[in-house]
């Protein structure tokens, strides 16, 4: 580790700057029009101080940045950021997806100030989530950022928007409780056997677990990441969630939130209990490989063209799973690219959806249809990312999984082979949504109301993410680069000892 | 100590019992509040002689606050008694039953 | 020469692509059709440009890494030997013409842009395949071709049919690429590379059973895209699209991209016997059944689909006996005569306004140049002798017959018997066609000059292609079969008089097939309607296997899973949870009677049984 002196503190920056700024909104929400300029300006000074950071880091490995504070003292509990290279690539994802949220949300009606503040909390609860390595700090953030989401679907979302935000809230929480008992625990655990009371990341790492405890232990953290993830079983709120969010909710729950699950097994899980995870990654697997068939089968069936999507990133994660579960290095890069790469074309899609929906008023897929007729441009879009979402070469999901199945397949060949045959499942449903939507006769919704093509605001939100889809699809190296020191560490810090480690 | 501990502790053990048998036994609002104020101080008295018994005078302070709070209990008390019984008419305790689940 | 300038041949149709998709419905017509031919057309001039560089070995040419993680190295690599070399000149040559043809087709098309960037995309896809020297860069363009296939099958996307047919060709072929996936997946396991020079090289050190499982899975892989059994059903329906696409993907290109993977990893596939003899199986079964369907149908493409279904299977044949020369002759004269029937048949739709081959007649007389073309490609096709199918057909069954031994003899029985149904099918289209009295009722239309213009030299190139490997019986050499070298396959060890009897035997089948047709066709065109004939017609009630089996179970499947396992399963599971809470909250709730007296009686017996508690602690 070479640990940068603190100079300037960037990465409290990153997460204060959007605190401030949904204070600021809070109280001037008699100002609409002036917070949703203060959030854009907030949304996009972050995402430069993230572009610059990622410029500057030019794929080093190590902590890129680098704060420690006492913040309660008499518990031991320190405020402490840190910045690698995952996080990086989390953060950068982060800082532009909330750009997007902001931009998709332009002309909101209700209570515009207080969406665009829950925005802004979002965004600091959850780079903090990316930032922190102090877990009574994480956890901290890993709740802040699961409120304004409660709020997001529960008063903006479509019709049944109560029942998914308590669902939605009741799932996570059921987690992260667990969680925080494990927290608990292994901080009393760790003070007893050193006398040193802490809740760093670093220090809890080295803590002796009596092995009656530590299967329980594992499973809190793990359960509550798998419920963020989400793992099938676990993953039923997540359609209802998304489904009923405004489209800037699922915008950051596809593209963040889900995120923060793998990132914590990443990040605290499998470092904090390298044993036990060595010992569950193939029930893990098992799990992921089940969800990617599962929740694929499921999306085929859908009627809800944002629920059919919601479906399809539960698929995707099992992905990632299962890649993470393969315990190499290619297979482990390809699922933090992924990761990447999934939320920008599943956001993509959903930005869409919000699109065709804010035009048509309807998400059916019996009742659209035919779009390319009437809004060609939109629907070449539409019809790229889910190109994209489906895997095609060329296009950025194609790699991530690509090296996940490599990996995966090396790890166990039979992991490799069955997650193969999950791509035709997502073509099969990611063809029947582009059927539905776009190709066909243009009857229903479609006919009865007169068409606009994007215009210039969607415009601006939809190419840069198509040049990301392009740019990760033909030249992965700039997102691999940053990564792969840090994957390194992990896998050798971990010290599986049990798995093969690397390829041959 | 003149009066020895263990008669100051039964005494306001009798003392508590009594206003405690009050506050189940009566009907009336204002009965019941009378059983309570015997009850405290049955409490105050426990205190008051603790407090000789240890030579300390912590048990004297307490009571102190028990006598300063309780009269603001009492006056709060009365005054919602009173708004009762203008609602309702009655003192019956069992006529208020609002807070039913 | 620099060999990075051979990036230019996959580049330029990429390029077009890009700027007739982003900027093509702003450009003026003739400019988006001019560019879109154009970058086709210099791509053809660059590899003739270009041919010095082909040498025995192969030159290769790198451009960037595109992923590297671990020890996984992926290049974009193009390498230019003999058989990828061949290839890409057969490729931008037959799409160049095909291109043009385009032109006059689509001439009334408003949506030109988004045609011509998805054809010139599929032409960049397509070399991508032939000249990728690593599998994975193959894969890109093997799924690049299904993704142009299916976007141009379903071109026409106001008709639900158009746009389902182009989803099953995605789909069936995708189905096939999971089994090369896998493949691709299993060799970079047990090479640590994707080079496909490197695998051939290591393929030698894999147990026998590993070959004969990858080999197993390449072959799935080559069937998705190549239309064979049980990968096939897709083809026919996917001649919903405009006629070039029928004839770029179903003729020269697309469908011959699984022989040419099976070409390109001979060294691999060639180690294992079984795998080679599953290959010809496949081949010469698809042969069949393909001719057999071919002779029912009413669809003019349709019949030209399963026979380029048959087609193919003959060249899968040619690389399951381990003629790889050969597979590739049959290969490159089949998509000239094809092109050129396919365009013919183009034509005649264009000229009729009719799709069914029994209201059509009498074209002979009308379009004399579309019908001495077609009946050039149509010559080609049944193998009439001196063309040039003559001559890569008769290679083909030579190559099995001289394999020698029973399973080898039943094979070339099967592609004998196919060979005769093709001359009658062939035949048969030929007749219903052109000849008789016009039959059709449908609109006609004029025929544009360059839609004619591109087809005398395509009728030139299938009659004449025989030249190209002139077998030496014939006072040939060889000419490809030697200038593939190494990439030929096995040498076909056959006296001259074996060779000259199955030629008079290949031209007995076809004098015997002509006269078939002619004797049922020329004086009655109309069909006989029998429950055989709605069997072949439907082929073989393949989609309706395929929807009973496994579409149908998929999609009820999905259905149960949904509302028995997530709804029911899962979450009932959940809000049953939350409904005992509840429940149980009412039972609670009862307790708070909101009456003094109960709360006051609750709190003395709880003051008893603390004291109670407590005195019994102390006293025991």
């Amino acid at each position: 580790m070479n640990l940068e002196p603190i100079t300037f503190p960037w990465l409290t920056l990153l997460i204060v700057l959007p605190l401030l700024a949904a204070a600021l909104s809070l109280v001037l929400r008699k100002h609409p029009v002036f917070s949703r300029w203060l959030a854009l300006g907030i949304t996009l000074a972050v995402l430069a101080i993230t572009i610059g950071i990622f410029i500057v880091a030019d794929g080093r490995g190590g902590w890129l940045l680098y704060e420690d504070y006492p913040w309660i003292a008499s518990f031991g509990i320190r405020y402490t950021l840190g910045l690698d290279g995952i996080s990086l690539l989390l953060v950068l994802l982060t800082a532009f997806t909330q750009v997007l949220a902001i931009l998709i949300s332009w002309h909101r009606k209700y209570q515009m100030a207080v969406f665009y503040s829950m925005l802004l909390f979002m965004e600091a609860g959850i780079m903090g989530v990316f930032l922190s390595l102090d877990l009574f700090l994480f956890y901290l953030f890993w709740e802040v950022m699961l409120i304004p989401m409660f709020f997001l679907i529960g008063v903006w979302g479509h019709e049944r928007r109560v029942y998914a935000a308590v669902k939605f809230f009741i799932f996570t929480m059921a987690g992260s409780l667990l969680m925080l008992l494990a927290i608990i625990a292994l901080y009393l655990l760790h003070g007893q056997q050193t006398g040193d009371y802490s809740f760093a990341l670093a220090a809890l790492k080295n803590t002796s677990i009596p092995p009656a405890l530590e299967p329980w232990l594992y499973a809190a953290f793990v359960l509550a990441f798998a419920v963020k993830v989400p793992l099938v079983p676990l993953h039923t709120w997540l359609p209802d969630a998304h489904t009923e969010a405004p489209t800037a909710g699922s915008l950051d729950l596809a593209g963040l939130l889900l995120k923060t699950g793998l990132y914590g097994l990443i990040r605290i899980a499998f470092p904090l209990f390298p044993e036990m995870a060595a010992a569950s990654l193939p029930l893990l697997a098992a799990f992921a490989l089940f969800g990617i068939f599962y929740a694929a089968w499921i999306a085929y069936a859908q009627i809800d063209a944002k629920r059919l999507i919601a479906y399809s990133s539960v698929a995707h994660v099992g992905f990632m799973v299962l890649g993470l579960c393969a315990w190499n290095v290619t297979a482990m890069e390809g699922s933090i690219l992924l990761m990447f790469s999934h939320g920008i074309t599943t956001g993509a899609l959903f930005l869409m959806m919000g699109m065709i929906h804010h035009r048509t008023e309807s998400r059916e897929i019996g009742r659209l249809g035919g779009i390319w007729g009437k809004a060609p441009v939109l629907s070449a879009f539409f019809l790229f990312f889910a190109l994209a979402s489906l895997g095609l070469p060329g296009l950025n999901n194609f790699v991530g999984e690509i090296l996940i199945l490599l990996g995966a397949f090396h790890a166990n060949p039979l992991w490799g082979a069955l997650a193969m045959g999950g791509v035709v499942f997502a073509a099969a449903y990611m063809l029947r949504l582009v059927q539905g939507v776009i190709w066909g006769p243009s009857e229903g919704r479609t006919e009865e109301i007169t068409w606009t093509d994007l215009h210039p605001r969607e415009l601006l939100i939809l190419a840069p993410l198509a040049v990301l889809v392009l740019w990760i699809g033909l030249y992965p190296e700039t997102f691999l680069a940053p990564i792969r020191e840090p994957v390194r560490n992990l896998l050798e810090g971990a010290s599986l000892v049990a798995m093969k480690g690397g390829l041959p | 100590m003149i009066v020895p501990m263990s008669h100051i502790l039964a005494f306001s053990g009798a003392m508590f019992f009594m206003g405690f048998a009050c506050v189940l036994a009566q009907r009336n609002l204002i009965m019941i509040l009378i059983g309570v104020e015997v009850m405290l101080n049955a409490v105050g008295l426990t205190l008051v002689g603790a407090s000789a018994l240890w030579g300390q005078v912590d048990g004297q302070i307490f009571v102190i606050f028990l006598m300063a709070m309780t009269s603001a209990e009492v006056s709060i008390s009365l005054a919602m008694v009173v708004y009762l019984h203008r609602r309702s008419k009655t003192l019956e305790a069992d006529a208020f039953s609002g807070m039913k689940g | 020469m620099n060999p990075n300038l051979l990036f230019i041949i996959p580049l330029l149709p990429l390029a077009a692509a890009v700027v007739n998709a982003v900027a093509g419905q702003f450009l003026p017509r003739r400019l988006s059709e001019g560019i879109a031919v154009g970058a086709v057309g210099f791509s053809t001039i660059a590899t003739l440009l270009l041919w010095p560089l082909v040498d025995a070995e192969g030159v290769r040419a790198e451009l960037y890494t595109w992923i590297a993680s671990g020890d996984l190295r992926i290049p974009v690599e193009i390498v230019f030997d003999p058989l990828s070399a061949s290839m890409t000149l057969m490729v931008v040559f037959v799409s160049t013409l095909i291109h043009l043809y385009a032109v006059g087709y689509m001439r009334e098309e408003r949506d030109y842009a988004r045609f011509f960037a998805l054809l010139n995309l599929f032409v960049f896809a397509m070399l991508t395949i032939v000249l990728a020297d690593n599998l994975l860069l193959l894969f890109l363009g093997w799924e690049g071709v299904g993704f142009c296939s299916y976007a141009l099958i379903g071109y026409w996307y106001r008709e639900k049919k158009n746009a389902d047919a182009g989803r099953k060709a995605f789909l069936v072929t995708r189905t096939g690429d999971v089994f090369l996936g896998i493949a691709l997946l299993w060799l970079f396991s047990l090479t640590g590379t994707l080079s496909i020079t490197g695998i051939n090289q290591a393929a030698f050190d894999f147990g026998s059973g590993t070959l004969l499982l990858l080999t197993l899975l390449l072959l799935a892989g080559a069937c998705g895209k190549s239309a064979q059994l049980p990968l096939m059903t897709w083809l026919p329906d996917a001649m919903a699209g405009p006629t070039p696409v029928s004839a770029l993907i179903h003729a020269a290109t697309m469908v011959t991209a699984g022989v040419y993977l099976l070409a390109r990893l001979f060294p691999l596939v060639s180690l294992s016997s079984t795998g080679m003899a599953v290959i010809a199986a496949i081949g010469a079964a698809s042969a069949l059944y393909a001719a057999s369907c071919a002779v029912a149908q009413r669809e003019i493409k349709k019949v030209l689909a399963y026979s380029t279904m048959s087609q193919v299977g003959f060249m899968f044949l040619a690389i399951g006996v381990g003629a790889v020369g050969a597979a590739m002759f049959h290969l490159f004269t089949h998509a000239f005569f094809k092109a050129l029937l396919f365009m013919g048949a183009g034509c005649a739709i264009h000229l009729t306004g009719e799709n069914d081959i029994f209201r059509m007649g009498g074209l002979g007389r009308r379009a004399p140049l579309v019908f001495w073309t077609f009946l050039a490609g149509a010559l080609c096709l049944a193998g009439a002798p001196l063309t040039s199918g003559f001559f890569s057909k008769d290679a083909i069954l030579l190559a099995t017959f001289a394999g020698g031994g029973v399973f080898q003899r039943i094979l070339w029985g099967v592609a004998a018997a196919t060979a005769l149904l093709t001359v009658f099918y062939t035949f048969r289209l030929v007749y219903l066609v052109f000849a008789g009295s016009p039959r059709a009722a449908g609109e006609a239309h004029r025929l544009p000059g360059v839609m004619r213009w591109t087809l005398p030299p395509l009728a030139v190139l299938a009659l004449a292609g025989g030249l190209l490997n002139l077998p030496v019986a014939w006072g040939g050499s060889g000419v490809l079969n030697s200038f593939l070298g190494r990439f030929a396959g096995r040498e076909i060890h056959a006296s001259h008089a074996l060779e000259w009897g199955l030629a008079g035997l290949a031209t007995l089948l076809f004098v015997l097939g002509w006269l078939l047709a002619r004797l049922r066709y020329r004086p009655f065109p109309e069909e006989r309607i029998s429950p055989a004939r709605d069997f072949l017609l439907r082929g073989w009630e393949a989609d309706r296997l395929v929807s009973a089996v496994i579409v149908r179970p998929f999609t009820s499947l999905a259905r149960i899973l949904w509302q028995r396992g997530d709804r029911k399963g899962i979450d009932g599971f959940l809000e049953g949870t939350g409904h005992l809470l509840m429940a149980m909250g009412e039972g609670l709730r009862r307790a708070t009677t909101g009456r003094l007296h109960s709360y006051l009686g609750g709190f003395a017996w709880g003051l008893i049984a603390l004291l109670g508690w407590m005195l019994l602690r102390y006293a025991f």
